[in-house]
């Protein structure tokens, strides 16, 4: 849809012109007017250029602008989808509205607000774009009824999608799992390969940080993800260890994070131990009553466990 | 006051007192400190049986008195947490067995089942046991001493004794200084009475008891030292523990931050001790990675001397807390919940959108999870409201999620009292159902007992142990192994009762 329009001229001659009019009209955002296409080509018949413009006009790669004493010409990039004919007014305004989004994509609340359409108004005009596949609602990862809406081929921005850890906004959830569950071990093995080898507790825990870049290292090696992750992700990742306790964090010298497995301090503790301890119920657990400690049979799963 | 505690102590005064007793306790749980007219009142109990008891509770000093408004009448009142330590007994046992041996051991058996008795007293009980055991007999001089180093190291302590004689309510006192100094123990009298003479012992109002806080001292060293041998490794750990065998020379044992302790003295220490190979060589380096950690619990106090240290024992109780409500969150619900629980930890307080963002776990799961330790208290929520600017618009409204730190230990140790009622229930309930093939057991194990002495055959014997039939047998080794793991998980959760409370006792 994108392609070049300008090779739609048959003669290459025209081409040229056409080539250089854009270049002229690209290199000044704030537009062109006659008399600098004059000036920038003097040898051209002013009819082909007027050919030329008229086309581009049709095409939607120029926009007409009027000043007060002067009509301007100015470039509009094509990769940004242009309008097609038979639009009306509410359409290109919902349509101008979007397309400043840009790839974070604009929610439907906001629009109608910009626009000051109705609901059933802007409802109507949205769909109609979308049928002409020139806008496409997506489903943002922030918030899982907010939809937002954007050009039809933008690639949405990570904040919308999320990132790697999306797939048609769905989180992947085991994904993280599995990479969080190699990182952990990354650092473990790290550990304790700088316990055995090391002299001394000193040197054995400077060797055991690692960071962010080693475990990207290790993790790309692995194979695991489809996806290519990047640093960043492996961080985040690293993140979850941390909250997890299984690995703290420190900043090193260079303002970088370095991580590292870390044990606990207690075992685990008499009470997890038990069932009521855990249990979902013990709120409703009496003497008396359904739920209790004699016929429980939490209790005595564990019991003859 | 807790419902599920005073369900438990209702439980271990039955076991140790029986009913009636139990009656006079609760009572006086429920109602706190009140005349014993009152508790015969609540109980319906007659006035005599009301007063024994009482009597019984006062002697285990499980009750304590205090003058009433009306000078000649007491109000009694119930310690429940001293109540809650027989729990402990069996610890408190092993701990001096381990420290002391065989014979102090004793000793402090019979004190805790007597509650207090003299100095002498003490020998010529644990003298007649030894006896009767036919083990070797310690001789008296030996058993004196024992009891002597019991008193050195605290582990014993005097008896508060009444101050004023002619009041009618005593009010019982004791004499900081007093309450260490040695009993006089008259070796030779001792033996004039075991050879039937009619003495006056010098010691014969001086009783002893046992000074629980000592030990508790010593479980928290404990479970420090363990701390940091399972964080760091042994050699760590070698250090605290002298770290804190120091500490006490110049700190009271229950202070927030220990006295600074110069580093120099552990390592002269450590020195002595040929074992301390590994940290002998690296001791600098351990003293070094210990002040860094994270954890912050060792910090250096100056430079003087070769650096001296403090520890931040406070620090420690409240870390150890943390770790215990973590395990908590993890075991009731996930790793998920245990992420985000952590989350709001370290960043104190946060937004529902940094949850599912940071901790990495799908919005609706975030969302559910995050509700759940709402509801179960394990996280607050703070709505915070701006105007929006200008004083116009729609208020801007922030939901923010944080913790209560000592709320959730609180309602921790309840669920620990909760369990330990549903433990020692089932327990109960447990001996109950059996009971007919317990007592078999026992009947059968007496006349084996009986005949063995009187000098049976083998096979005579075999055939009364015949009398249990195989899946009889079946069932009496599943119920020992049900008690043997009921028992274990009772003094389990006394652990963490222990831990929970010493954070609660310095915040
Ligand atoms: S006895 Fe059973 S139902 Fe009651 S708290 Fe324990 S595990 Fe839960």
């Amino acid at each position: 849809m994108n392609e070049e329009i300008a090779t739609n001229g048959n003669a290459t001659e025209t081409n040229e012109t056409e080539n250089n009019l854009l270049e002229l009209a690209k290199s000044n955002p704030d537009g062109i007017s006659n008399d600098d296409i004059k000036r920038h080509m003097p040898d051209i018949p002013l009819t082909e250029i007027t050919a030329i413009i008229n086309k581009c006009l049709k095409n939607g790669i120029f926009d007409l602008f009027k000043t007060k004493d002067n009509l301007l010409y100015k470039y509009k990039d094509p990769s940004k989808k242009t309008m097609v004919k038979g639009a009306d007014a509410e359409e290109k305004l919902v349509y101008k509205i979007i397309e400043e989004a840009g790839n974070k994509g604009i929610w439907i609340r906001d629009i109608r607000f910009g626009s000051n359409l109705n609901m059933t108004q802007l409802n109507k005009v949205l769909k109609s774009l979308e049928t002409k596949k020139l806008i496409k609602c997506v489903k943002s990862v922030t918030a899982s009824k907010k939809k937002v809406y954007m050009l039809f081929d933008l690639e949405p921005d990570s904040s919308v999608t999320g990132g790697a850890w999306y797939q048609d906004q769905d989180f992947e959830s085991e994904f993280v799992d599995v990479l969080n569950q190699q990182c952990h071990r990354f650092l473990v093995e790290k550990l304790e390969e700088a316990n055995t080898k090391s002299n001394g507790p000193l040197l054995a825990r400077n060797r055991s940080y690692a960071t962010a870049n080693d475990v990207h290292k290790f993790i790309s090696e692995l194979g695991i993800s489809k996806v290519s992750l990047t640093v960043e992700d492996i961080e985040s990742i690293l993140y979850t260890v941390v909250l997890d306790n299984n690995a703290e964090r420190i900043v090193a010298t260079n303002g970088s994070y370095v991580y590292k497995a870390v044990n606990r301090f207690l075992p685990s503790a008499g009470i997890v131990k038990t069932t009521c301890g855990i249990c979902p119920v013990a709120n409703r657990c009496a003497e008396t009553g359904l739920i209790n400690p004699k016929a429980c049979s939490y209790f005595t799963d564990w019991l003859i466990q | 006051m807790s419902s599920q505690l005073g369900k438990v102590v209702g439980l271990l005064l039955i076991e140790r007192f029986g009913p009636v007793v139990e009656k006079v306790g609760t009572s006086l749980y429920q109602y706190g400190s009140s005349p014993l007219l009152h508790i015969k009142k609540r109980t319906d109990l007659p006035l005599s049986k009301v007063k024994e008891s009482l009597t019984i509770l006062i002697k285990y000093q499980l009750v304590t008195f205090t003058t009433n408004q009306n000078e000649n009448i007491a109000n009694y009142s119930l310690k429940s947490e001293r109540v809650l330590l027989m729990l402990r007994y069996p610890k408190y046992i092993n701990m001096i067995k381990k420290k002391f041996g065989d014979t102090s051991e004793m000793i402090i058996e019979e004190l805790l089942q007597r509650s207090y008795i003299t100095a002498t007293e003490a020998l010529l009980k644990v003298h007649e046991r030894l006896t009767k055991n036919g083990d070797n007999v310690v001789s008296f001089s030996q058993l004196k001493n024992e009891f002597v180093s019991l008193v050195n190291a605290k582990y014993l302590i005097r008896l508060p004794v009444n101050e004023d004689t002619d009041k009618p309510v005593p009010k019982l006192v004791s004499n900081e200084k007093e309450m260490h100094i040695l009993p006089p123990i008259d070796l030779n009298l001792i033996q004039k009475f075991k050879s039937a003479e009619n003495v006056t012992f010098p010691d014969n109002d001086i009783y002893w008891q046992v000074n629980f806080d000592r030990f508790h001292q010593d479980m928290r060293d404990k479970i420090i030292v363990s701390a940091f041998t399972k964080k760091f490794d042994e050699n760590a750990g070698e250090l605290i523990k002298m770290l804190l065998q120091q500490m006490y020379i110049r700190t009271e044992p229950w202070v927030d931050v220990s006295n600074p302790i110069p580093i120099l003295e552990i390592k002269d220490l450590a020195r002595k001790q040929k074992s301390l190979g590994q940290l002998n060589t690296f001791f600098d380096q351990y003293v070094n990675i210990i002040e860094q950690d994270h954890s912050n619990l060792i910090r250096k106090a100056g430079e003087a001397s070769g650096g001296s240290f403090q520890i931040y024992l406070k620090e420690a109780y409240t870390q150890f807390a943390w770790e215990i409500v973590e395990q908590s969150v993890m075991e009731k619900f996930d790793t998920k919940a245990a992420r985000i629980f952590r989350l709001v930890k370290l960043k104190q307080y946060v937004e529902p959108d940094m949850i599912q963002r940071l901790a990495m776990i799908p919005a609706k799961e975030a969302k559910r999870l995050t509700y759940q330790l709402l509801e179960e208290n394990f996280l607050q929520i703070q709505e915070l409201r701006k105007a929006a600017v200008g004083g116009s618009g729609p208020m801007k409204s922030f939901t923010l999620f944080h913790i209560k730190l000592d709320l959730v230990v609180r309602m921790i140790l309840e669920l620990c009292y909760k369990t330990l009622f549903n433990v020692m229930t089932r327990r109960n309930h447990e001996k109950i159902t059996n009971k007919r093939i317990i007592d078999k057991k026992q009947r059968v194990d007496t006349i084996t007992l009986g005949m063995r002495s009187q000098g049976a055959e083998e096979d005579q014997l075999a055939e009364i142990e015949e009398m249990i039939t195989p899946p009889e047998r079946e069932i009496l080794e599943r119920i020992e192994k049900t008690m043997k793991k009921l028992n274990t998980v009772e003094l389990e959760i006394d652990d963490t009762i222990f831990l929970l409370q010493i954070y609660l006792l310095c915040h």
